[in-house]
């Protein structure tokens, strides 16, 4: 039996397709299996940031319908065999989902894979919440910006009361990441520091991840930015994928930026 | 019938020195712009004129509706003429009512009340724990906070206490309390003959331990 992890944020575009890409791939670069499905139906991207756009051919709404089944749909990535990718479909959007279809899906994914990870869609509509619905935990996203915090915390707080386990009397973990931190504003004090974000939103940190200009440019080439060894943002997400699977990966301090304390330090010894 | 509620800010003065008045106006024009100026007392024809020019809309000489404390509620409530017995009856299921939530209502919280919650409680809250910024907590009764508030209160109760809370909107009986004035640790907020005053409780944090 898997662990089905959703990956939100409320806001848009701080990070979410890129963050599960990238973590699905470290899962399966640390020898686990990981299914890796696109829930935000109508606006399909985790093809495109995956590599495998002209791979797909049928999708997540067609296996709900009876149209394929769950393996004709599943698209093994061209980097790991741990790896599989269930799209979203292009063509419909998010009222053709409904909770038993949901379930049936979730639950015939949970019993194949070591994890399942569900890229949630923007905003806190219907999709989101039938993302978050079968999750046994679920990843929050966060820019060091407020409204990013605001709307994390409007979607932690409808995760902690619409989700199927919730209702049950169990707790959904919930882990946090930040991601595009720039550690010189956040020195300068211009970006929010993630101790107060930490107080803000409550919950448990998973990992840091700096702001890389190297993350587009992997997303444009399908080549997620977990492979390329020398990025930072890509050992970030090596080490939170670590600590995803039981690994004691320390926290590493991204926030004390290179050209900062450590040029000052350097310079009094010039 | 159609009709429009709408909430409009309110400066209320009275005109001790005409010359005085029009050069506060004058140099606080973008502030009022957009308030309903209400004047006390006496108004000459040449400040009727001067408002108009500015296009600055006024009422003269109205008493404005305020917010009233529970205590003046149930004073009311006994006042009410009881003409016969099932009036008499209605009137003390009111009384009962509010006297309930007087004493006996007290809501313990020590959850977060994170953005997009909001939270209506009938009688007394003490929360143990942070309003973020986009929840809202409606209280009929007295209010306690002991951290951080980030979102919006609204309170009707005899007082509130709260933290130092630079972010916070707060509305005490229909009126914004600034939130510079809460200061310390903690801070209590009443009104005393339809003022609010705001006092300091606790100025540092508590080492419980």
């Amino acid at each position: 039996m898997g662990i089905v992890i959703a990956v939100i944020s409320g806001k848009g575009g701080v990070g979410k397709t890129t963050a599960a890409a990238n973590l699905g791939l470290g899962i399966a670069q640390n020898g686990k299996t990981c299914a890796l499905v696109d829930f935000d139906i109508g606006q399909r991207n985790l093809d495109m940031i995956l590599g495998l756009e002209n791979r797909v051919v049928y999708d997540m709404v067609q296996v709900m319908d009876g149209e394929a089944t769950i393996k004709q749909a599943l698209i093994k990535s061209k980097v790991s065999e741990n790896l599989s990718f269930l799209a979203a479909s292009q063509t419909k959007d998010k009222s053709v989902l409904n909770s038993e279809k949901v379930k049936t899906l979730i639950a015939s994914l949970k019993a194949n894979f070591d994890f399942v990870i569900l890229d949630s869609p923007a905003g806190i509509e219907s999709g989101y919440e039938h993302t978050i619905e079968f999750a046994d935990a679920a990843i929050v996203i966060v820019n060091p910006e407020v409204s990013s915090i605001r709307d994390a915390d409007r979607a932690i707080g409808i995760l902690d009361s619409k989700s199927n386990k919730v209702k049950n009397g169990e707790e959904v973990a919930k882990y946090l990441i930040i991601n595009r931190i720039v550690a010189d504003m956040v020195q300068s004090g211009e970006m929010l520091r993630s101790e107060d974000i930490l107080e803000i939103l409550n919950i448990k940190l998973l990992g840091k991840v700096p702001e890389d200009k190297g993350v587009i440019d992997a997303s444009n080439q399908g080549k997620p930015v977990i492979l390329d060894k020398k990025s930072i943002a890509g050992q970030a997400y090596t080490r939170i994928a670590g600590r995803l699977c039981g690994e004691k990966v320390d926290m590493k301090d991204i926030e004390i930026s290179d050209s900062g304390l450590f040029k000052k330090i350097a310079g009094m010894f010039k | 019938m159609q009709s429009n509620q709408y909430s409009v800010k309110i400066y209320e003065t009275k005109i001790d020195n005409e010359a005085k008045f029009m050069a506060f106006f004058d140099a606080n024009h973008t502030l009022f712009k957009d308030h309903l100026i209400v004047i006390q007392g006496k108004m000459s024809d040449m400040i009727k004129q001067y408002l108009d020019q500015k296009s600055l809309k006024y009422l003269h000489n109205i008493t404005l509706p305020k917010g009233r404390t529970r205590k003046a509620l149930e004073e009311e409530l006994r006042s009410e003429k009881v003409d016969n017995v099932i009036s008499q009856q209605i009137a003390e299921a009111k009384l009962a009512k509010l006297s309930t939530q007087l004493q006996n209502n007290l809501t313990v919280m020590d959850e977060m009340i994170r953005s997009g919650r909001e939270l209506n409680i009938e009688g007394d809250l003490l929360l143990l724990n942070r309003v973020n910024s986009g929840a809202t907590i409606n209280t009929l009764g007295n209010l306690i906070i002991t951290k951080v508030v980030e979102g919006a209160i609204r309170c009707h109760g005899n007082f509130m206490m709260l933290t130092a809370s630079p972010k916070a909107n707060i509305i005490f009986h229909g009126v914004e309390v600034d939130n510079k004035l809460l200061e310390d640790r903690l801070n209590r907020v009443e009104l005393k003959n339809n003022e609010i005053i705001i006092t300091p409780v606790l100025t540092k944090e508590i080492n419980w331990a």
